[in-house]
């Protein structure tokens, strides 16, 4: 590195580049996985009641229910909790329901469903087995909605694999790219190793041990950019957007996608310098 | 030591560099290469520490059949070899104590022992006082000495020297041929490439002259200027 400055900077540079494009990704996904996550936590199931049983009676149906391995909770909703709620979300528009009774909402169960449970063939199913209970009036729940919940996050996962699957590709190249300037640069080094009868093996290992250095100051250098965009520039502008729908903080990589950057820097900088030295180390044409 | 049989070298077909040479250059043996540009001179010597591979032919150096060596042998050929170009080849940003050394870390030396036999070595070619300087802050003359040194810090069986000194003035040039020849009565067996027949005169020892890829003549050592015809 220090034999060339330059070239060994614009290697760490395309690697960080490279990689902090990846942490940006992989930060907006790893959120917005959070925040649809958080849509699938608030997910239940309504039951409204026709009729609402004696007390004794209700708490023997909300066990029964809280009984399915995939329901996480249920919670009664008497009429007047309904009316009060509808209520409030008038907001402003409260009055229009002055002078109703609270008789005109139906109480309900909300059925919440335990987290590991949140798909859509869990809710259908769940949904199944308690329509064919006549003690439930009617069921809602958020049907199309889950379905394209489910497709999105599908989408989200595929479209982040190929992106960072292309980002990585072409780091690799570009790196790779990088490490063959600096070895034209030491063409005539390469070759006198050669000429005195050093093996592949001893001509290339600093160079590769070179490369994955690069890699990893790299990567590091990835991991300290995106970190310092996310604390300026992330936390304010997508902080506040992600407020409207109802997340109060966003967060930065886990440690251990942080170590896999790192460790993505030191493989992109092997292999490229891995491909770079496969068209100088050799030791004759036929 | 070095044995040529019915050996061809084609860049481009039916355009030889080399056409069916046959040689055999005894142990010790001090042989001159000789010949106009483009007669084939370097691409014989490539051939011999396979930075070339004969078209046609087998090559035996010490007894072993150089032609079907694959890579990972080639260096291990090359460890038995000191190879001495026109234009150096030093490494510039290596001090010229550590191009000497290089060749002996490559055959995993001792440390003690490097340090000891680069002395030696850079002692024999006057250059002891030089150690720590860099290549680019050394004459021509002297590049080559250390291009000598590292040559022959491995005591290697064949030297091989592709006109070393083509770009050094008259005085320096006597300066290396002493050293070969020392290397020469140490028992290295030497082949020269050259286009300097004024050396050849000077210097007189077998002499091999190419002309389009074929040996011309071969020549026994000049006696008292003549040269008496094999």
């Amino acid at each position: 590195m220090r034999q060339s400055p330059v070239l060994s900077l614009a290697a760490v540079g395309t690697v960080a580049v490279a990689l902090a494009l990846l942490a940006f990704f992989a930060i907006a996904v790893l959120n917005v996985q959070q925040l649809t996550a958080s849509w699938g936590e608030n997910l239940a199931i309504v039951a409204y009641l026709d009729e609402v049983p004696e007390e004794a009676k209700l708490k023997r149906w909300v066990k029964e229910i809280e009984a399915y391995p995939e329901v996480g909770s249920v919670t009664f909703v008497s009429r007047a909790q309904a009316f009060e709620r509808f209520r409030k979300r008038l907001g402003d528009d409260a009055d229009l329901v002055e002078g109703l009774g609270v008789e005109v909402l139906p109480a309900s169960l909300e059925i919440s469903l335990a987290e590991d449970h949140l798909s859509e063939v869990t809710v259908t199913g769940l949904v199944e087995r308690l329509r064919r209970d006549s003690r439930f009036d009617d069921l809602q729940y958020g049907q199309g909605w889950l379905e394209k919940l489910e497709a999105f996050l599908l989408l989200l996962r595929i479209s982040g694999s190929a992106l960072g699957g292309f980002l990585v590709f072409a780091a690799l190249v570009i790196v790779s790219n990088t490490i063959k300037l600096t070895l034209y640069a030491r063409q005539d080094e390469l070759e006198a190793m050669a000429m005195v009868g050093g093996t592949s093996l001893f001509i290339k290992l600093p160079y590769l041990i070179e490369g994955t250095l690069q890699g990893v100051i790299g990567g590091l250098t990835a991991l300290g950019l995106s970190f310092l965009v996310f604390e300026l520039i992330l936390q304010e502008s997508l902080g506040s957007l992600l407020l409207i729908t109802g997340i109060d903080t966003i967060h930065f990589l886990p440690s251990t996608w942080q170590l896999f950057l790192i460790a993505c820097g030191g493989l992109i900088g092997l292999l490229g310098s891995l491909f770079a030295l496969r068209k100088f180390v050799r030791y004759g044409s036929a | 030591m070095v044995q040529f049989f019915n050996v061809s070298k084609a860049y481009q077909r039916d355009l030889n560099a080399l056409s069916d040479i046959n040689l055999k250059v005894a142990k010790g043996e001090f042989v001159y290469l000789t010949g106009p540009s483009g007669a084939g001179k370097s691409t014989l010597l490539k051939l011999l520490y396979c930075a070339e591979r004969p078209t046609r032919g087998q090559i035996l150096v010490n007894g072993r059949n150089i032609t079907r060596f694959g890579s990972s042998r080639i260096p291990l050929l090359r460890r038995n070899l000191g190879i001495v170009f026109q234009d150096f080849k030093l490494l510039t940003r290596r001090t010229v104590y550590e191009n000497v050394s290089f060749p002996l870390e490559v055959q995993g030396r001792k440390r003690f022992e490097i340090s000891k036999k680069v002395y030696q070595t850079l002692k024999n070619v006057g250059l002891e006082h030089r150690l720590n300087h860099y290549p680019l802050q050394l004459s021509g003359g002297e590049q080559q000495r250390v291009a000598v040194a590292r040559a022959l810090v491995v005591d290697p069986l064949v030297l091989l020297a592709d006109e070393p000194t083509g770009n050094l003035d008259p005085e320096v040039t006597l300066d290396i041929m002493e050293l070969f020849k020392g290397a020469n009565a140490r028992g290295t067996t030497i082949l020269m490439a050259t286009h300097d027949r004024g050396l050849i005169h000077q210097f007189p020892r077998r002499v091999i002259t190419l002309e389009a890829g074929q040996i011309a003549t071969d020549d026994l050592p000049l006696v008292d200027g003549f040269a008496d015809s094999m």
